[in-house]
């Protein structure tokens, strides 16, 4: 018995000293008090230092917490259990929380700083009148590749399926992405759910099967900068830091057109600092704000006084801010309900499992 | 040949083809741990190429106060979820292991191992849709309270054979001898069970300690531990600071596997001596 006793009192004292350990370490956080703001992101896709600052200027202290897919984010924010007072999903997820009633609406009067949003990036087709959501980045989806490895240049979608490639191509691991390819080099719309389209494109996308070296998630930025394949199929804010890691790499929209898409901040219906989230995403509105978090994330910003604040190399840079003619042949996936969602996830399966 | 001299042989090969068969498979299960290691103290920042030996990684793991408290969120809750677990599942293996009804305690037991060998993904979305359902936030304590209830059966399993073994005649002689209930469950039945309850901790705490499935689902509101936020990081490129944290790890497990293994040792000694 004196055993057992001692032991859990030893024990005991360990838990106390991690317990007051950690207490030290976040003292200076009680300062906040209840005044916590909850912020659901993407991984990596703020400035840290802006949180701090938005923090000292607010005295709002942020939990930022993140999440690697739409999916995953809806699970969370459906479930309520959590509070989180901004969320940041895409465009489809957005229509999709829209119309499952979990978010707050947005009062524009509380956010002086709207204004300054490029109006070409509000009243977009999955929140009509911006009364769910505000703009915080877009981008494209399109083909980064290396000029020197490959003996052809890719301009299209179809490039892709040139017996040259071999072998080489890395392709994002999503459904919507992958079929997408195959709808588009069809001339189908990526929003097609026409069975006998998806059919069309899932045939298609068969026979690109010899050139496929790998389905990959977020580590195709790595698996690219560091040469393990010399094509892959990448979103415009990863291609970017690629290109940044390994100049040989190149970024292409592919003339067929492809994706836009468009992260916005919402207000879930759970919210608990409601007052804080319209501070956080007037923060980020502001033009220096946002040009700093757009030089740091590398995805492109909406805001037009940030992007006359961004430096002209990388303003003028056309694949990453497309000119009017490319924007007008890009498509914004909308939400296309349960049943093609499904059918597009299966498709997606089959064809992985195909490959082997 | 003689019979005898075949077998020796057999055995003798027998013994050195088990023995390359030991060094084999320790290989493959301590290879990529040294690999991770080695590279923990690479000057470069990727795994693709040594570029020579440095400490930096240890030094950013160090400024990480983000980890850091999240090391420490792990501890905190490693510890106490297993200190509770070990309570209640020693409870539950006395009452199962005493119980006189033979069904009822197979049925018991059948319970408890169902739980035990039930797959984390499962039990994660169980608690999940539980917590949603009592309206219990997500957080520090959703995550205590899944991870005791994961490590009861652990510490049950632990702790019944030992409560078995316990000869009944040893409770019959204490009573005879006028203990009265509260002296045969302190001096006599814990005692006893001792090594079966510091195993059942030890478990506990090492299922605490890398459980991602459960946590994953029920951690929230900024709330998080290591299995779960070396996840998400490795996501967007593992940074060998994750090799150095991981190295740091590493120790900790052997710290604790040579704690368990020495405290056993001790425990077993004097179990052989005469007890006042």
């Amino acid at each position: 018995m004196r055993t057992l006793v001692r032991f859990f009192v030893f024990v005991g004292i360990l838990l106390f000293l991690a317990f007051s350990a950690r207490a030290a370490v976040t003292a200076k956080y009680r300062a906040y008090g209840e005044n916590v703001l909850h912020v659901y992101n993407w991984g990596d896709y703020v400035d840290p230092a802006l949180l701090e600052r938005f923090q000292e200027e607010t005295g709002i202290r942020v939990v930022y917490e993140t999440f690697d897919s739409n999916e995953e984010m809806l699970a969370k924010l459906r479930q309520g259990g959590t509070s989180y007072d901004i969320a940041v999903p895409s465009d489809y997820a957005i229509q999709r929380l829209i119309r499952e009633g979990l978010l707050l609406p947005i009062d524009h009067s509380r956010l002086p700083n709207l204004r300054h949003i490029d109006p070409r990036f509000l009243d977009l087709p999955f929140d009509p009148g911006n009364r769910y959501s505000v703009p915080y980045f877009w981008g494209t989806l399109g083909i980064a590749y290396r000029p020197d490895r490959v003996p052809i240049e890719i301009q299209s979608w179809w490039d892709l399926w040139s017996p040259e490639l071999r072998g080489q191509v890395l392709l994002v691991d999503g459904p919507r992405e992958v079929v997408g390819i195959g709808l588009q080099a069809l001339g189908y719309s990526l929003n097609d759910s026409d069975p006998a389209h998806l059919e069309e494109a899932k045939a298609l996308l068969d026979s690109l099967v010899p050139n496929v070296k790998a389905i990959v998630g977020d580590e195709i930025r790595v698996l690219l900068a560091q040469d393990e394949a010399s094509v892959g199929v990448i979103w415009s804010g990863d291609a970017k830091s690629v290109l940044e890691h390994n100049e040989s790499f190149e970024y292409v929209i592919p003339k067929e057109g492809s994706n836009i898409w468009f992260d916005n901040f919402v207000i879930p219906k759970t919210a608990r600092n409601v007052e804080g989230a319209y501070k956080f995403i007037d923060f980020f509105l502001d033009p220096e704000i946002a040009a700093q978090n757009a030089e740091y994330v590398g995805f492109a910003t909406p805001n037009r006084g940030a992007f006359a604040l961004l430096p002209e190399e990388v303003t003028s840079d056309e694949r990453f801010y497309p000119p009017e003619d490319v924007l007008r042949r890009l498509e914004v996936y909308l939400d296309l309900g349960r049943d093609a969602v499904a059918r597009y996830n299966e498709l997606f399966l089959e064809f992985k499992m195909h490959r082997k | 040949m003689d019979g005898g001299r075949v077998r020796r042989m057999w055995e003798q090969m027998g013994g050195r083809l088990g023995k390359a068969y030991l060094v084999f498979v320790f290989f493959l299960l301590y290879a990529p741990i040294v690999y991770l290691i080695a590279f923990s103290f690479n000057a470069g920042d990727t795994m693709y190429a040594w570029e020579g030996f440095s400490l930096d990684w240890y030094r950013e793991l160090l400024h990480d106060e983000r980890l850091f408290v999240i090391a420490l969120n792990t501890l905190v809750i490693a510890l106490a979820s297993s200190i509770l677990a070990t309570g209640v599942g020693t409870a539950g293996a006395l009452l199962i292991g005493m119980s006189e009804a033979r069904r009822r305690r197979e049925a018991l037991l059948l319970l408890n191992n169902v739980l035990l060998v039930s797959p984390d993904v499962q039990i994660g979305i169980s608690f999940l849709l539980l917590f949603t359902l009592a309206g219990i936030a997500l957080g520090e304590g959703s995550v205590l309270l899944a991870h005791v209830a994961f490590s009861v059966p652990i510490v049950v399993l632990m702790v019944l054979p030992q409560v078995e073994k316990m000869p009944k005649t040893l409770l019959d002689a204490a009573y005879d001898l006028g203990a009265s209930h509260r002296d045969v469950l302190f001096r006599v039945i814990l005692p006893y069970i001792t090594p079966g309850i510091l195993a059942g901790f030890f478990m506990a705490l090492t299922y605490s300690f890398d459980d991602f499935a459960v946590t994953f689902f029920v951690t929230g509101g900024g709330f998080s531990t290591l299995p779960v936020e070396i996840y998400s990081r490795a996501r967007r490129g593992v940074s060998l600071e994750l090799n150095a944290l991981s190295a740091l790890l590493f120790l900790l497990s052997f710290a604790f596997a040579f704690g368990y293994y020495w405290i056993q040792r001790r425990e077993m000694r004097p179990r052989t001596e005469v007890r006042r």
